[in-house]
């Protein structure tokens, strides 16, 4: 077995410092794309301990650890079934839930929840990815570079993203 | 010339270059076209926002130090494998022998019976198997004081503890990630090398509950007060590292 690279002081005080800045919104990516904070976690983490292994910090870092988080989750779903959950589904939402509110207003929040998450899925992918990164205040060039767009069509795909999302969820809202 | 949605876009997420901002917002000032299709998308952007902001869940607390130390952690060779198989045997041979009935019990006294003869031990609290599919776990009646001590501290992962109405302590983790043993006053839960998350359920009414990783105690519930190494529970759960402490 070999030991995992030395990566030397500089690198470790930018991986602090890419990771205090980039796990929050790595980690709320992912749990928004997949509506599994868990599995969220695991990935976002995994992102990271690859960066770390890869022993130096690459051009553009973000754009990076969407990319290789995006590649897990893909491998994740491929071996879905070797996956063992280390939650049920019913603790879970017990874990995550607000314990005040009353039967109603807790009614209300989950049905609102429902439609956005109803809606995010109903999105094209790469339509689903732009919104969501873009939510998270990635930079142009990351956007272009992780989902391997035109960078200088980034506005208009986002614009279109985000319409396109609000008439879902607005289509929703007039369902009986 | 109106502005195009590229330009609004840009605009909006400040990704133009200084010069060509300047240009732009000249143009705005003059145009209250382009004015209010800025304005809209701005309001497009908080709405969307705001309706993303629903799905979110608290960020889990995960610090550099723990990356690094997974990052530097051996993967998992062939003789450990081996080693978690028979672990995992061990822990179903063990919780086959805590099952109330089970034919195990009576099999193992009477052959250490045989061999040594000695006094009847303290009888351990009843368990019954935890209920949940898809997690290994054992759920065992506190009785007036216990112990859940987990022996090994761990790089990763964590103990999330809630309080409930149930009657019986009920200790969930992945399946194989542990050996749970029982006896008089004591849940040990043997995890060596495992990075597992457990979750522990105590009942509201219990006495006195504490759990330990090592000789370090990480929780208390004696009677109605809760302390812990994490401080308060955040929506109702108490989140607490298996790590060793730092320093």
């Amino acid at each position: 077995m070999t030991a995992p690279p030395d990566p030397g002081p500089s690198f470790c005080d930018r991986f602090v410092e890419l990771f205090d800045a980039d796990f929050p919104r790595i980690y709320r990516y992912l749990d928004r794309l997949t509506g599994e904070p868990e599995l969220a976690a695991d990935l976002a983490q995994e992102a990271f301990v690859r960066l770390y292994r890869r022993g130096a910090l690459p051009d553009a870092p973000g754009a990076w650890l969407i990319t290789v988080a995006l590649n897990l989750l893909r491998n994740e779903r491929s071996s879905r079934s070797r996956r063992r959950r280390l939650l049920t589904l019913s603790r879970g939402e017990r874990a995550h839930s607000d314990p005040a509110p009353s039967p109603e207003q807790a009614a209300e929040a989950e049905d609102s929840r429902r439609r956005v998450r109803l809606a995010v899925d109903q999105l094209p992918e790469r339509e689903r990815r732009l919104l969501l990164l873009q939510a998270e205040g990635y930079s142009y060039g990351d956007l272009a570079a992780a989902l391997q767009l035109n960078p200088a069509s980034v506005g208009t795909l986002l614009a279109r993203a985000r319409e396109q999302f609000r008439a879902l969820y607005e289509e929703r809202l007039d369902a009986p | 010339m109106h502005l195009d949605q590229e330009q609004i876009q840009r605009l909006l997420h400040r990704e133009l270059p200084a010069g060509v901002e300047a240009s732009l917002r000249e143009h705005l000032a003059g145009c209250g076209d382009c004015r209010g299709r800025l304005q809209s998308a701005e309001r497009t952007e908080r709405v969307v926002q705001g309706l993303l902001r629903r799905l979110d869940h608290p960020v889990p607390r995960v610090d550099a130090r723990t990356i690094e130390a997974m990052a530097g952690a051996p993967r998992w060779s062939e003789w450990s494998r081996w080693a978690a198989g028979i672990l995992i045997v061990l822990g179903g041979v063990t919780v086959a022998y805590a099952v109330p009935g089970s034919p195990l019990r009576d099999w193992v006294r009477t052959l250490t019976g045989r061999v040594n003869g000695g006094p009847a031990r303290a009888p351990a609290p009843p368990i019954v198997p935890a209920p949940q599919a898809g997690t290994g776990g054992i759920a065992v009646v506190p009785g007036p004081r216990l112990v859940i001590q987990f022996t090994s501290s761990q790089v990763v992962g964590q103990v999330r503890v809630s309080l409930g109405d149930r009657d019986e302590v009920v200790v969930e983790g992945p399946s194989g990630g542990a050996r749970f043993t029982t006896e008089a006053g004591r849940l040990v839960i043997d995890n060596p090398g495992s990075s597992a998350t457990f979750e522990i359920e105590i009942p509201r009414e219990a006495p006195w509950v504490e759990i330990r990783v090592e000789r370090r105690r990480i929780f208390l519930k004696a009677g109605p007060r809760v302390t812990t190494e994490s401080g308060a529970a955040v929506q109702g759960v108490y989140r607490i590292s298996l790590a060793p402490p730092r320093g």
